[in-house]
């Protein structure tokens, strides 16, 4: 079994333990994991900006260094929605990239989808102890219908205790360049996020898109919470995020 | 006038601000949204009751949608030759100025000084209302929220709940204003009451006006009827009591069969208020007969283009289907911050975002369309399945392809997008990036202030890593 982890740009640039805990999670599976050298971003930012050329190029690099491998594993849910349901809208028509571009959209995984779902060799939870609540992201979540698959893959975390908050399914406001050109309204609905968090109370917010998460962490700190942990789920599963 | 001359949606970012900054408002949303949703979540809920399933529903809902839109003419045709059967008259409008002339020519013809209205959306994007008023005709809004908007010298901040941007004390202080009573304390107890009010006055006007006007929520192409769905009576009165009724419509309300409307029926309701039907259901047809004892002497439909017919057989014929719930707007995170004044024309929230710079120009509401988050809450409640986000989307690349991106952004993209493209260089800048985040970090994990994202920093932190990429990591670790 041969993987290709792709890491995705905000990971390589802002996050890098989630990068490496994925790869510890995929390599305990029992799979050989590769990390295609060429990867830089899967041009998402191009196609929400309306660059349907630039997101078509970038689409095409993409595709071509993730063939050849039996999955394709990403620890971020809006980059495998790019591929799994961008992709073929860019280049399922085209005679000669479709069949290509179908070949990789259908062996990409979340990472959490994957684990739950795809994974053969079985997988083991680090143990961690105390509360956390999960943030479904949108892309993710309305894109893929991942919902289950991270609650039942934390709940096999030794010590750790799942509490839902209120309104885990409602946008955290990142929205990628929207959060920036749009900051203020960004700001308002993450506002919104950090309460429900607070209200649950949990030790930890969890997520699978590092976007959400830097968005959901910013905020909280801003806002003067410097004690909830915000992790992406790799780093719970895979026990602590370091490098 | 057309329908650009009076939007404000080329202002949505300096006005998003000022509802942020608006903290009666932010109240207002604040209560309202829980409720929008809840109720929704129940009324879809109770589907199961009657044995029916949401995503059944909504598929047979988007296939009687398509099937008219994909026939619209006929159906059209169909509709007009059936209305003229019953003794109404069938007008057709290009657009809202042509709406305006028509209503203002028939209520002088038929010697109207007050002309009382129930919901239209449609007389919104005529400015009617404006015309009515110039030409010495005074339209009276009947629907509770339309009244208090329009004593307030506004327009409707949602497409079902008009004044939902009001507290009841800016309610309250219209109400003593224009009722002509002292301010009183109120709280949402006494809202039967301010109702109750409200009802006593506009009773006068059902009675004294010359005109009814009215929406529909649908057409029925079998019967030539206008369906009318209503919670509050007012919709009753104005299509029973006045001597003549204007219904103004778009012509996409149309739907072949009284079996359709029914199916159609119960989504609509339970989108919009959680409501397995709404308290009224009238369905209008022709004129009064000999024996009955109320409706309209008159009965004239306008049927309205204003953009539509351009939809068809286009890239956004989807939105077409739109049945006006405005489930997307309540389940919208970006509305709910801002309420619907900031969308800048008549239609907020998500279905806005795609009509307004369909039907006022593409170029007259730049932000629009990419005042969303991709979140697809929208599109995951929409009845119709209507893909609001993909329909967001196409909107952003013709703004590229017509060169209406700000020069800036164009560039940024560009740069990124030659640069994305090497990765030898990427790898390189993502290095160079990393060690400057970390360096204006200052140990500390965060940037405070970000000048190259000052809209991020202004509400929130930047968490940064260590100023070492994971491809970087990644490579010095296979080398040991």
């Amino acid at each position: 079994m041969r993987l290709a982890l792709y890491v995705t740009c905000l990971v390589d640039l802002m996050r890098p333990s989630v990068g490496f805990a994925a790869l510890r999670l995929l390599e305990a599976t029992g799979a050989e994991v590769i990390v295609p050298e060429s990867q830089t971003c899967c041009g998402q930012p191009a196609w929400n900006a309306g660059n349907r050329p630039l997101a078509v190029d970038l689409a095409k690099k993409a595709i071509a260094e993730l063939e050849g491998f039996d999955h394709v594993v990403i620890p971020s849910g809006s980059c495998a929605d790019q591929i799994r349901n961008v992709y073929p809208q860019l280049l399922g028509d085209d005679p000669l990239w479709g069949p290509r571009v179908r070949g990789v959209a259908e062996r990409t995984f979340e990472l959490s989808q994957y684990l739950a779902e795809v994974a053969e060799g079985g997988f083991i939870a680090a143990d961690f102890p105390g509360s956390v609540t999960y943030h479904d992201s949108c892309k993710g979540l309305r894109g893929l219908g991942i919902k289950r698959q991270p609650r039942e893959l934390l709940h096999k975390a030794c010590g750790l205790t799942l509490k839902e908050m209120p309104d885990c399914e409602e946008c955290c406001g990142f929205g990628g360049a929207f959060s920036v050109k749009f900051g203020d309204v960004s700001t308002q609905i993450v506002d919104r996020k950090c309460d429900a968090i607070a209200a649950v109370g949990a030790d930890s917010v969890v997520g699978g898109d590092l976007g959400c998460l830097i968005n959901i962490e910013g905020r909280l700190r801003r806002r003067g919470d410097e004690t909830t942990r915000v992790l992406h789920i790799a780093e719970v599963l895979a026990g602590g995020g370091d490098s | 006038m057309s329908g650009s001359k009076h939007s404000q949606a080329m202002h949505f970012h300096a006005r998003a601000g000022e509802k942020l900054r608006n903290p009666i408002l932010q109240g207002a949303l604040r209560k309202a949204k829980p409720l929008f949703v809840g109720k929704r979540a129940k009324g879809v809920a109770s589907l199961a009751e009657d044995g029916l399933d949401f995503d059944v529903l909504r598929s047979t809902a988007k296939n009687i949608r398509n099937r008219t839109l994909a026939d619209l003419d006929a159906w059209l045709e169909i509709f007009e030759e059936r209305a003229v059967a019953t003794g109404a008259e069938v007008l057709w409008a290009r657009d809202g100025a042509e709406v305006s002339r028509l209503v203002v020519d028939i209520a002088r013809r038929h010697g109207v000084t007050k002309a009382v209205k129930s919901k239209s959306m449609l007389s919104e994007e005529a400015l009617l209302n404006e015309a009515l008023a110039a030409a010495g005709i005074r339209p009276v809004e009947t629907d509770l929220g339309e009244y208090i908007v329009q004593l307030a010298g506004e327009t409707p901040s949602h497409i079902i709940a008009p004044a939902v941007h009001k507290t009841i004390g800016e309610v309250e202080a219209l109400f003593a204003r224009e009722h002509g009573r002292p301010l009183e304390t109120r709280t949402s107890a006494d809202i039967p009451a301010m109702a109750q009010e409200a009802r006593a006055v506009l009773r006068e006007h059902f009675l004294s006006a010359g005109m009814g006007i009215s929406g529909a929520n649908f057409l029925i192409a079998e019967t030539g009827s206008a369906a009318l769905v209503t919670n509050e009576g007012n919709g009753r009165m104005v299509t029973t009591l006045p001597k003549v009724h204007v219904v103004i419509t778009g012509i996409e309300k149309i739907v072949p069969t009284l079996e359709d409307f029914a199916t159609l029926m119960r989504l609509l309701p339970r989108s919009a208020t959680g409501q397995s039907i709404s308290n009224y259901v009238s369905l209008l047809t022709g004129t009064k007969r000999d024996g009955d004892r109320d409706g309209p002497e008159k009965t004239i439909f306008i049927l309205v283009d204003n953009g539509r017919a351009k939809l068809l057989g286009s890239d956004y014929q989807d939105m077409l289907r739109c049945i006006r719930c405005g489930a997307c707007m309540n389940h919208c995170p970006v509305y709910f911050s801002l309420g619907g004044h900031a969308y800048g024309w008549v239609y907020p929230g998500p279905m806005g975002s795609v009509l307004t710079p369909l039907y006022t120009g593409i170029e007259n509401a730049i932000d629009l369309p990419h005042a969303s988050t991709g979140c697809n809450q929208c599109g995951a409640v929409c009845p119709v399945d209507i893909p609001l986000p993909t329909l967001m989307h196409r909107l952003r690349e013709e703004q590229n392809e017509r060169g209406l991106r700000p020069w800036p952004e164009r560039l940024a993209l560009k740069v990124w997008g030659w640069v994305a493209g090497k990765p030898a260089l990427y790898r390189w800048l993502a290095r160079r990036t990393a060690r400057y985040l970390n360096w204006l970090a200052d140990g500390s994990g965060r940037i405070r202030i970000f000048g190259l994202a000052p809209g991020w920093t202004a509400g929130r932190d930047l968490p940064v890593s260590s100023g070492l990429t994971f491809h970087e990591l990644y490579s010095a670790r296979k080398k040991t």
